[in-house]
């Protein structure tokens, strides 16, 4: 057969054998059978942990935000770099991604269940033998994503959890990177993943990975979270302070630029929780402050140069009318100039705004995105190069900032005037924010796919190096 | 009126035949919830609306036929796998003949992968047939490798880990080569030590290849003999064994470069490609109009025959038929100045009128004066004519291609008819030595561009071309001569030894016979020695004088050749002591026009170059 014929349509596409699609990332983890466009379960990967009658407790999804319960304190088992730090906790909340919507809860032992009397001593012997618990992942294959740069001891730690814990059939680890790729429908793809925890450029190859060129740097969604933090503080008529709404008994409506006038809830000592639920909660209101104010300029140049009519970029962006926000206490302000200065540090270092008691330090221009797609360019062989410019695909849930796409356009067409640049982002905000969970999907019900499984065979005869071997 | 009157009126025979019955009224249903007072409302004709019927659309009739074919989660092995996963997907039951697996117990059971009837061997995985894999060579073996293989750069090891790696990446290089991360054996680094194979050495892109393509031509040597194998095989071993690393390495640098261009590089290049563009536009435009020319120019000729337009009638009617297709055309001239002429009529070519009035004269400059004078005369007269209408400045005359004839041929002429005819002589011989020498000068016999400088300098080019041959010719005769003296002299050495007392007056009578010769061959040394000389004049007079010659060709008088002939004729015979100054002299002035050629044909030349974009820029 000619690899270089295309297949006929009917023969294209699709086999699905049900197979699950797990997509951790550091703000929330997605997961989902293959062959749907989008995760049907979407949790946070932080989760609670607090104390109740001597015992702890553990709160998972979206119920971490509900109930400030006395000393609550809000984790994330993954590290700041994209790698998995509490494997524990990490293998405990993925878990609870697909078995909570999914799979459904594992059958717990039939003797403890209650639906069984058996009178204490009783233990028929021939049960003994008998799997007492039935993996969660027995019948579901399972392709889990993993960032670029993830070490082999991390990979191999995956898949002794998904094929020992788990008892998944079939296996396959592949990078968020190639994924994003696939979702766009290319197989050689540059791949800007705007995260949560990290800023990532993936060069693709048929569908490979080239390691040498692959960079990342830490200005990702939560780096602009703490940028809007100095910003707050260092606001003009008052610093803003944010308070989330579990602290608001309630709020009378204030003109823009006045102090709030709210009631606040007070706990009684010893019964507030951790300082850590806060942060996670003000978190929740700067992601919703990014997502309707914050705004990249749009260039061209940077932010802080002379346009060519001889106006300064500031200027004209001042004279764009600005945006209101209200913050959950009521009290609102208009941003005008600030909205950009924000998240100009994406492209120019030096438009960073200090700040002494972020646990960020200020970055430098070799984090921004132009320059880490240069050198990612530069990391790989010089003939793919004008072909990956061509197919930048833009991903990651900070990407939606407004204006993104247009200055990174920008910013590559003025490093690279010669190749036609070209950037591939999709419209639609489901789409980008689940890139790779998409590329998943779509991989795992290919007919082709099914090959490239690594079988529980497999894992028992090679250990759990095979990971390396086979996801290349 | 009724049928029935006309038919009376007619007398044809009443109802005929019985009249066709009245179409049934179709009686359409009562829709269900429309009672029958609404319904009959509607009357006869319904209108079209549709009226619904709120049921859902059901079957085909022949569908409901057919038997439902459940789906069921049907296990399969991939065959592109060696380890025989099974997998689950849904299937059309009716698709494979499959025992039905009994609901309860199949799920009953624990569905471990070594469990589950596959399905039945003949049915092969729709998607297993797209494994395919790259061709890679047969790996060697330890005697080959060290029969043929070995290098200084590559250990045997490295050599393996590479071949693994192209296997396992399908040779995609550029995946190789991110990939590649070779780390010695460190037993095998203790070993041998002495290995030449630095520990950490960075293999381009290049090096691999450059080791993989030897490798893999090597093996394709091994199994078949360059000269057994097919054409394909060859070919892939030609290629490989000419990979230049150097090459490309230096293109992937140059690559960069490209690519790191500055925005300035980036617009400047663009403007020259535009500029590119605009000139082979216009090089295209100027090649189609030249063409339209040149069947213009065409036409004529191979008509051959311009007799008919030799008439005034004939004349009036070429006009006529031209205006109109100008018109029609509304052609803009490229022709410049000339083109510009309002007829063909206006275009007779007069280049050179001079040397041509001049040809059937004698060429002594003597001689040739009055006739100047009478070619000014008639110019003033013809000026003085114009005068009165418009006078026009030289310059201006040079601009619009007006020129004054002393004398004018009867007729339409073409100018490059006019360079055709120099280029045949009167015999064919002599014409095809013209059209050597001016091949070898590749010069076209045809005019590309017949304007009036380049029919001048073809002229003058013709005629040094003729100068030559004849030159050549003569010299050639004399050196025969020479040989045959010489060889006579010896001859007569010999016979003078013998017979030292005896003289004849033979040789009296010889040198009697002399001087006629002489004189012929002095005065065309004298000449040929003035056309040597580089000046003006002297290039007019040594036209002048060879034209003579030139004419037997084309002119009417063919007596200069064919005296010419029978007094070298003579000369080769009874030439005896041609000085060898004179030969000297000959060898010179054949160099003297050689060279000369080759100015005139430079000129020439760069004319009919140069011609084309003057004519484009105005
Ligand atoms: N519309 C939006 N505009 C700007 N930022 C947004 C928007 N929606 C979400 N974000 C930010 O995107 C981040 C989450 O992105 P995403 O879900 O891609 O990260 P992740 O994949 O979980 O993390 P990572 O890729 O670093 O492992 C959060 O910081 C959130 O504040
Ligand atoms: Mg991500």
């Amino acid at each position: 057969m000619n690899p270089s014929i295309p297949p006929s349509t009917a023969e294209y596409g699709g086999d699905e054998v049900s197979a699950i699609v797990l997509d951790p990332g550091f703000s929330t983890t997605r997961a989902g059978f293959a062959g749907e466009d989008t995760p049907k379960s979407l949790i946070p990967t932080y989760y609670g942990k607090y104390t109740s009658e001597g015992q702890d407790r553990l709160i998972f999804s979206d119920d971490v935000f509900v109930t400030p319960r006395p000393s609550l304190s809000v984790h994330n088992p993954m590290g700041r770099d994209g790698i998995v730090e509490d494997w524990d906790m990490a293998e405990k909340v993925w878990e609870y991604s697909f078995t909570s919507r999914l799979t459904g809860p594992r059958p717990g032992n039939p003797f403890q269940n209650g639906l069984n009397d058996i009178a204490d001593g009783e233990l028929p012997t021939e049960m003994e033998g008998v799997e007492t618990e039935e993996k969660p992942l027995a019948d579901s294959p399972l392709l889990m994503s993993e960032c670029g740069w993830n070490p082999t001891k991390a990979r191999e730690k995956t898949i002794e959890i998904a094929m020992e814990k788990w008892g998944t059939p079939a296996f396959y680890l592949a990078k968020n990177g190639v994924l994003a790729a696939f979702a766009s429908g290319k197989a050689s793809a540059l791949v800007v993943d705007v995260g949560a925890s990290n800023i990532s450029v993936t060069p693709v190859h048929d569908g490979m990975v080239l390691k040498r060129g692959v960079q990342h740097s830490p200005l990702g969604g939560d780096y602009i979270s703490s940028q809007i933090r100095a910003l707050f503080k260092a606001n003009t008529p008052q610093p803003i302070t944010i308070t989330p709404h579990y602290l608001i008994s309630s709020k009378t409506a204030v003109d823009a630029g006045q102090p709030s006038q709210a009631k606040y809830k007070t706990f009684p000592p010893g019964k507030a929780p951790d300082a850590s639920y806060r942060t996670l909660l003000e978190e929740r209101t700067l992601s919703e402050f990014k997502e309707c104010v914050v705004q990249v300029w749009p260039g061209p140049n940077k932010l802080s140069a002379t346009g060519p009519s001889g106006v300064s970029n500031e200027e004209v962006a001042k004279s764009n009318p600005g945006r209101p926000f209200e913050f959950p206490d009521g009290y609102n302000q208009v941003f005008g100039l600030d909205r950009y200065r924000v998240v100009e540090s994406l492209f120019d270092a030096k438009a960073a705004i200090p700040d002494t008691e972020s646990p960020f330090p200020a970055p430098t221009q070799a984090q921004t995105v132009p320059e880490l797609i240069k050198n990612a360019l530069n990391g790989v062989d010089v003939d793919i190069r004008p072909h990956l410019l061509a197919n930048v695909v833009v991903t990651g849930a900070s990407s939606l900032l407004h204006g993104f796409t247009d200055r990174l356009n920008q910013e590559l067409m003025q490093t690279y005037p010669g190749p036609r640049v070209r950037i591939s982002a999709p419209g639609n905000t489901a789409e980008r924010k689940f890139g790779s969970w998409i590329g998943g999907s779509i991989l795992a019900s290919l007919g082709t796919f099914h090959q490239m499984w690594i079988s529980k065979k497999e894992y028992e005869e090679h250990g759990p190096t095979i990971v390396e071997k086979r996801c290349k | 009126m009724a049928a029935a009157d006309v038919r009376d009126m007619l007398d044809l025979p009443a109802e005929g035949q019985p009249r066709p019955h009245k179409k049934q009224k179709v009686v359409e249903k009562r829709p269900e919830g429309i009672t029958r007072e609404l319904y009959a409302l509607l009357g006869e004709r319904a209108p079209p609306i549709a009226i619904n019927e709120n049921r859902y659309k059901g079957r085909p009739k022949w569908m409901s036929k057919l038997r439902v074919r459940p789906w069921r989660m049907a296990p399969f092995t991939n065959e592109a796998r060696s380890d025989g996963l099974v997998l689950h997907h849904w299937q059309r039951q009716g698709d494979t003949v499959k025992p039905a697996l009994e609901g309860p117990e199949t799920e009953g059971e624990e569905q471990k992968q070594d469990e589950g009837a596959p399905q039945t061997p003949d049915q092969e995985y729709l998607f297993a047939k797209y494994n395919v894999k790259a061709r890679v060579p047969r790996r060697y073996t330890d005697e080959e490798y060290n029969r043929h293989l070995k290098s200084d750069d590559w250990s045997r090891q490295e050599t393996d880990y590479l071949m693994d790696l192209v296997e396992e990446y399908d040779l995609r290089w550029v995946v190789i080569a991110d990939r590649y991360d070779f780390q010695p054996h460190p037993v095998d680094a203790e070993t041998n030590n002495s290995a030449l194979v630095p520990a950490n050495q960075v293999r381009t892109m290049e090096h691999m290849k450059a080791r993989y393509y030897f490798v893999a031509a090597s093996m394709l040597a091994l199994e078949h003999p360059p000269s057994e194998m097919s054409e394909a095989e060859f070919d892939l071993h030609e290629k490989m064994m000419k990979f230049e690393p150097e090459r490309e390495r230096a293109r992937k640098e140059l690559a960069a470069l490209q690519l790191e261009r500055t925005a300035d590089a980036v617009r400047e290049e663009g403007v020259l490609l535009e500029e590119l563009k605009r000139i082979t536009a216009n090089e295209q435009n100027f090649i189609a109009e030249r063409r339209e020319l040149y069947s213009r120019l065409e036409v004529p000729i191979s008509v051959g025959n311009t007799t008919m337009y030799q008439s005034s009638q004939g004349l009036s009617q070429l006009l006529q038929t031209l205006l109109q297709a100008d018109k029609s055309k509304k052609r803009r001239s490229i022709l410049g100045p000339e083109g510009a002429a309002p007829s063909p009529a206006a275009q007779t070519p007069a280049p050179n009128a001079n040397t041509r009035d001049s040809r059937g004269e004698t060429p002594s400059n003597a001689q040739a004066a009055p006739t100047n004078k009478k070619a000014a005369a008639a110019a003033a007269a013809n000026k003085e004519a114009q005068q009165s209408i418009r006078t026009l400045t030289p310059s201006e005359e040079a601009r619009y291609g007006v020129q004054h004839h002393d004398r004018l041929a009867p007729g339409v002429q073409f100018r490059s008819d006019r360079a055709q005819k120099l280029t045949q002589a009167k015999s064919n011989v002599q014409t095809q030595k013209l059209a050597a020498a001016l091949a070898e000068l590749e010069v076209p016999l045809r005019l590309v561009m017949p304007t009036e400088r380049v029919c001048k300098e073809f002229e003058k080019l013709i005629h040094s071309v003729n100068l030559l041959l004849d030159a050549r010719k003569v010299a050639e005769k004399v050196e025969s001569e020479i040989r045959v003296l010489e060889a006579a002299k010896q001859e007569r050495e010999r016979k003078a030894k013998e017979a030292k007392e005896k003289e004849k007056p033979e040789v009296k009578t010889e040198q009697d016979d002399n001087p006629a010769p002489t004189a012929d061959v002095a005065t065309e040394s004298t000449s040929a020695a003035a056309a040597a000389l580089p000046s003006a004049e002297g290039q007019e007079t040594a036209g002048g004088t060879e034209d003579k010659e030139a004419e037997a060709g084309s002119g009417d008088t063919g007596e200069a050749t064919a005296r010419e002939g029978t007094s070298q004729k003579r000369s080769a015979s009874v030439l005896s002591n041609t000085s060898d100054k004179s030969t000297k002299r000959q060898k010179k002035y054949l160099l003297g026009i050689n060279c000369l050629c080759h100015l005139l044909v430079s000129a020439c030349t760069r004319n009919q170059d140069d011609d084309p974009q003057t004519s484009i820029r105005r």
